[in-house]
């Protein structure tokens, strides 16, 4: 079991009419969720809040024993739980995707998704698009998403001939939610610890505020506290954009024990 | 009102008003408001919604795509003295004489943009055609773990979280008194495969040292578990 504290924020910004990102954070479901709506004429909203509802709804029934194994294409390289994760993002990309067929103020609209699950003391980090989700741990910070971005993937395959692209496509997104029938997500399942930190949050937080930086916040301030800090610092910075942070603090984890270890345990003094 | 005027090459060859409330779709295909007659172009390629606040240009999924002053867009408001350009034709968006300007919407500047797979391919294509778009299913080396002790063989690494203990139900089960039910995982992250400790009185080594929480696997470090002992390879 995984004790967390945790908190959100998100904030317009400076500079835009309205906030098209959208946030989800229960505890007791262990889910927290940030997704970046695009599309013209506000659908950014209401493609993100599809997108949150849609999966904090849907974890639920997924996770019900029996249900994910009846689908024919799990994945087998992830747990029951990641299986459950990328099954609610698959569903809410359909929702989004048929909105914008029917809506033409919703045409081409589209979402990033980043999420969290927890389970015992496993951590499950899934995301589309390019709204990083950040583990600190020891103060060190590393990127558990995949950035979907043009300059991102091909830089990874090969950063002289990604120079070659030209700079207005990319930051483009290679995937959304929303935009094609179907869509994959990227997952990672790990361990976490005490004393570790998560950082989910959308792109005008993170092209406001490096890494280092959020790592120095997230791990010396309160998740409340620290989730204010963003909002302040990328505003100061220009705010150009919608800014949405969950900041989560692992506070402990119990391992049901064996109860003969844990009696050599207490012997020897651990 | 304003119009779009239709030009190919250096000639206006058709000028379209554009209506309050209306929508002018525009494609290959005759059924449209604004027919144009070439292989560039889709069955039905655009369309401009007349909107209570402003002119939405939009594109329909077309093959080749539509650009608003040369760059590919999927959803723009028209400005004055905008360019469309659909396949080698272009869309001039103009206004009538004295019309004031309509509001610039903030969504077209700092829009995030999402390319399809198809239009990725094609933008690449274009763009830089020695690169490829990184296919879905691309072949990465195969991470694994070859037992020098306490089993036999390889065991491959195709899970995100491997685990490791006295469980039955373990990915790989290592017996002994000391051995937690999950003794250690490994996980696979973006950055790489880690080794994490679980519990258990038993510690898992890594190339001798004893770890205390998550460790980075590179590769030919030495594992030990118990009385397992593996090496960590990368098969391509």
């Amino acid at each position: 079991m995984i004790h967390i504290d945790s908190a959100g924020i998100s904030d317009v910004g400076k500079k835009r009419q309205g906030n098209e990102d959208a946030f989800f954070l229960d505890d007791d479901m262990s889910l927290y969720l940030v997704a970046d709506g695009m599309g013209g004429h506000l659908a950014g909203e209401v493609a993100s809040n599809i997108v949150v509802n849609t999966i904090s709804k849907s974890m639920p029934t997924y996770l019900t024993p029996g249900i994910i194994e009846q689908m024919t294409d799990m994945d087998e390289t992830l747990s029951r739980e990641a299986n459950s994760l990328v099954a609610s993002i698959r569903k809410a990309n359909m929702l989004v995707y048929q909105q914008s067929q029917e809506d033409a103020e919703c045409r081409g609209m589209g979402s990033t998704i980043s999420g969290i699950y927890c389970t015992d003391s496993i951590v499950i980090a899934a995301n589309v698009g390019d709204s990083p989700i950040y583990l600190i741990r020891n103060g060190e910070i590393e990127l558990l998403s995949v950035t979907h971005t043009v300059e991102a993937e091909q830089t990874a395959i090969d950063p002289e001939r990604a120079k070659m692209i030209d700079p207005k496509f990319h930051h483009m997104l290679t995937r959304a939610v929303g935009i094609e029938e179907d869509v994959n997500s990227d997952v990672c399942e790990m361990q976490c610890f005490k004393g570790d930190r998560i950082v989910l949050c959308s792109d005008g937080l993170s092209n406001f505020v490096p890494p280092q930086e959020i790592a120095d916040i997230a791990t010396n301030n309160t998740p409340e506290s620290a989730c204010r800090k963003f909002v302040d610092l990328a505003n100061d910075r220009g705010g150009d954009d919608n800014i949405t942070a969950i900041v989560l603090h692992i506070n402990k984890v119990v391992i049901k024990k064996n109860l003969l270890i844990n009696f050599f345990l207490k012997l020897l003094g651990r | 009102m304003p119009t779009l005027k239709l030009q190919f090459k250096d000639t206006i060859i058709g000028e379209y008003p554009l209506e309050p409330g209306s929508s002018l779709t525009i494609g290959r295909r005759e059924s449209n408001n604004v027919v144009i007659d070439n292989m560039a172009v889709s069955g039905t390629h655009a369309k401009v919604d007349v909107l209570e606040d402003g002119y939405l240009i939009t594109d329909l999924k077309s093959k080749n795509g539509t650009f608003v002053n040369d760059k590919l867009i999927s959803s723009h408001w028209l400005e004055k003295d905008d360019v469309v350009t659909i396949g080698k034709h272009k869309l001039l968006f103009t206004l009538a004489q004295g019309e004031a300007a309509p509001q610039s919407h903030e969504a077209n500047s700092d829009k995030t943009m999402v390319l399809d797979t198809e239009e990725y391919r094609k933008m690449l294509d274009r763009t830089a055609p020695n690169i490829t778009a990184k296919p879905q299913g691309q072949k990465e080396p195969m991470a694994t773990l070859s037992f020098l002790a306490g089993g036999e063989g390889e065991f491959d690494i195709s899970k995100k979280l491997t685990k490791i203990g006295k469980d039955p139900a373990s990915d790989i089960v290592v017996g002994g008194f000391m051995m937690g039910k999950t003794a250690a995982t490994i996980s696979k992250r973006p950055t790489g495969y880690y080794l994490n400790y679980v519990e258990g009185m038993a510690k898992p080594k890594v190339n001798g040292k004893a770890i205390k929480d998550s460790v980075q696997l590179k590769e030919f470090d030495s594992i030990e578990i118990g009385s397992a002992r593996m090496e960590f390879i990368m098969k391509e």
